[in-house]
């Protein structure tokens, strides 16, 4: 049980170094950099030119890529379980998950034959 | 185990004010980010109780899947990012704060009078429990129906996901 | 180590679940038929009838996966009657779908998906698989309630249902939770023997969370209020499928996991759906009252029939017989004809008047008298008048009553009773108006109703005429689904 605890206890200690070297980084760097405050300096950097104001709204587009990404993702968490535990689940495992993905899959048919993935 | 009590802890007060934070901010997409600490939390907690694969699949679906949903759905909004105040209150927040403090004690005292004193006994057997090998076995020897069935709920909210984004 | 699997038992859904692959396809390669889906849908429909029949011609119970996976005359009773429910709702929905500005082939795909967790919650008896089954029901129900994208009462409908679903899911979702970590199992009968212990404080209220998460699911009061705005703005056969089929499954989803899991727990849930049953019969007729519009109306007597479905369920623990469920399945299948049949009529009529307001029905019977003839059929049933069948799902109802015979039971069913009364006045007002008013003057483009929606009408006006006069008719098939347990 312990070294359940100690392994994750590394992962710990990567987050925590993580967290630390972003606070040491930006800690330096404003212990030596020269601060001369401009309004020009606040403005949002929009790769060259003056950012155009306001709030566009994305196209819909996006939300059906978000959402097939979220339906495979789920996919994926079933597949994992499977996945470890392949040789006693055996061909009865392998055809319900094989029946399990065909029928997903038939769902990003779905969104391609109706044209959401084409970019046009 | 008072390691483990620590840990415990720090994680709760960490996600208490996340949580907190997610309701009290007034950007939408900064309570979308105060959400993925207190999703995040709770992935640790899950691993504090050695359920390992919950745990990763809290991390995989909904941090790293459930939050772009939410980031897309915020996008696809026409209302502006900025701080309007307006429409992220609610009169009735001192309402809603003393109902949630409400079942907060209530189901405090509950859980206290049903759970207390006991003890999980921690062990191998307990990480076991938890692994992906014994969730797999469990999905393909008790709930083959059900997953299955997911698989065809999958598909429904896909199409109907489909149809109501399609601009035609 | 694999686990039994009955392909015999599962027939049912592997039959559905084809059959909507199959519609998919259908749609997506040969997308110039388009009559092809809905023919294909309402036969996969029928076909799934079949091993239902079969299985119980034969008779015995199959238990799977550790009896999570039940298929009794319990499961194969409430299976035939979402499948016969699907089949007319398929009948309905082809005119309204075909002239509408719909997509065709995705609306079958996500009404069968819907069908098959009914069939699929009929046989469950496990935690997970009641979430899912339940969640298989809601989701695309969620997406035809907005069915009508370009109409924002469609998509109030659809947002009103999917946030009121998504929030009762959550409640119930916390409950279970809760009673798998008393029981440390989630099958139901881990969870009764459990119950049948001294459960702290805490395992009722998990049993209240879980009923409450129900009662959002069967619009009970006081969590209806998304029913009548999501009734009206939904494209009508949907409304008739939400009002009937996912109503149902709800009551099922309820009835299992009091009959099979939360039994010993009498204490918990009998005071709780007490509440509900008064509430809902009251407040729904009160409501009904007081509408303008036949499919508000409609949702509201749904939610006061509701109640009346609930009765039972209140006094089931303190009935010794299996009364109280026989009467669940018995009223369920009677409401179930009346219903539909009333939404298929008001389809027909709107269809030449595009119009659901009571007003618009005046004068009904002698521009249309077949369809006021078979409206006012349907209203009298629904009010319980005999020889129709509605009176003999009251009278189950009653009967359930006295067998339990407490002072609460007597209490409900005082209140049913009073509320009976109150029902009548609203459904003979339509017949009152259909018979008595003068007819308005309508721009009438006539839109004759096709076979489809006759044959639908057909179907249910039969069984409410010969369910009312031969009552056993459906009695027997009670007493079958409850002989064993």
């Amino acid at each position: 049980m312990t070294e359940f605890y100690r392994e994750y206890l590394a992962v710990a200690v990567l987050i925590g170094a993580a967290l630390a070297l972003v606070g040491l980084m930006l800690g330096v760097g404003k212990l030596i950099r020269p601060v001369r405050p401009q309004a020009d300096k606040y403005i949002t950097y929009e790769a060259g030119s003056d950012p155009v104001g306001g709030w566009g709204q994305s196209n819909v587009r996006y939300y059906v890529y978000a959402l097939l990404f979220v339906i495979f993702d789920v996919e994926a968490v079933f597949i994992f379980p499977w996945a470890v535990g392949l040789e006693p689940l055996g061909i009865f495992g392998l055809v319900e998950m094989v029946v399990f993905i065909l029928i997903l899959v038939l769902g990003l048919v779905y969104a391609w034959r109706k044209g959401v993935l084409r970019w046009a | 185990m008072w390691g483990q009590q620590v840990v415990f802890w720090l994680l709760a007060i960490a996600m208490g004010a996340a949580a907190i934070g997610v309701v009290r901010s007034r950007d939408v997409v900064h309570s979308v980010l105060f959400l993925v600490v207190v999703l995040a939390g709770a992935a640790a907690q899950y691993i504090l109780l050695a359920a390992e694969f919950v745990a990763w699949v809290q991390v995989l679906i909904y941090i790293g899947a459930v939050v772009v949903l939410f980031l897309f759905g915020v996008m696809l909004t026409r209302s502006p990012m900025g701080h309007d105040s307006n429409r992220l209150d609610n009169d009735q927040r001192w309402a809603a704060g003393v109902v949630a403090l409400l079942i907060f004690g209530v189901l405090t005292a509950l859980l206290v009078d049903a759970f207390g004193g006991q003890q999980i006994n921690f062990g191998p057997e307990l990480v076991a429990q938890g692994s992906p090998q014994a969730i797999g076995s469990d999905l393909f020897r008790t709930f083959i129906v059900p997953f299955e069935v997911v698989s065809m709920l999958l598909l429904a909210a896909l199409v109907g996901a489909v149809v109501m984004a399609r601009k035609d | 180590m694999n686990p039994v699997i009955d392909y015999h038992a599962l027939a049912p859904e592997i039959v559905l679940s084809v059959t909507i692959i199959l519609c998919l396809l259908v749609d997506l390669f040969i997308p110039d038929r388009p009559r092809l889906v809905p023919q294909l849908a309402s036969l996969g429909v029928l076909a799934a009838i079949i091993p239902v029949l079969t299985l119980a011609v034969s008779g015995t119970d199959v238990s799977m996966f550790g009896g999570a996976f039940v298929v009794d005359n319990y499961a194969l009773a409430f299976d035939g009657l979402f499948l016969v429910v699907a089949y007319i709702t398929l009948l309905v929905s082809f005119d309204e779908i075909a002239d509408g500005d719909y997509y065709g082939g995705e609306y079958y795909v996500l009404l069968l998906t819907s069908v098959l967790g009914m069939v699929m919650m009929a046989s469950s008896r496990d935690l997970v698989s009641i979430f899912i089954a339940l969640e298989t029901i809601s989701i695309p129900t969620f997406v035809l309630a907005g069915w009508r994208k370009h109409d924002t009462k469609s998509n109030e409908a659809a947002i009103k249902y999917f946030l009121i679903g998504v929030l009762s899911s959550a409640v119930m979702l916390y409950g279970m939770s809760l009673i798998f970590g008393f029981a440390n199992g989630t099958k139901l009968s881990v969870i009764s023997e459990y119950s049948a212990g001294s459960p702290p404080a805490l395992f009722a209220v998990a049993i209240f969370l879980t009923i409450v998460g129900f009662a959002f699911k069967v619009s009970a009061v006081p969590f209806h209020f998304w029913a009548p705005d999501t009734y009206e703005g939904a494209p009508l056969p949907v409304t008739a499928f939400l009002s009937v089929a996912s109503k149902a499954a709800g009551f099922v989803a309820l009835l299992t996991i009091i009959r099979f899991g939360f039994f010993n727990s009498s204490d918990s849930w009998q005071p709780l759906i007490w509440v509900l049953a008064a509430a809902s019969m009251t407040f729904g007729n009160l409501a009904a009252l007081r509408q303008t519009n036949i499919v508000r109306m409609l949702a509201y007597s749904s939610i006061a029939q509701g109640g009346f479905i609930l009765v039972p369920l209140a006094v089931a623990g303190d009935v010794s017989g299996p009364s109280a469920w026989e009467a669940v399945l018995v009223y369920l299948m009677i409401y179930a004809a009346m219903n539909l049949g009333a939404f298929a009529v008001v389809m027909a009529v709107s269809r030449r008047t595009h119009s659901t307001e009571i007003s618009s029905f005046a004068g009904l019977g002698r521009v249309d008298s077949v369809n006021a003839v078979m409206l006012s059929l349907f209203m009298f049933s629904l009010a319980g008048i005999p020889p129709l069948a509605g009176w003999f799902a009251k009278f189950v109802i009653f009967r359930a009553v006295f067998d339990a015979g407490t002072t609460a039971a007597v209490v409900l069913g005082v209140i049913a009773a009073l509320n009976a009364v109150v029902a009548f006045f609203y459904y003979s007002n339509v017949v009152r108006r259909m018979w008595f008013d003068e007819a308005p003057e309508v721009v009438s483009s006539p839109r004759p109703a096709s076979v489809a929606l006759t044959l639908a009408i057909g179907i249910t006006v039969v069984v409410v005429v010969v369910v009312g006069v031969y009552p056993e008719v459906f009695a027997r098939l009670g007493q079958l689904a409850f002989a064993s347990g």
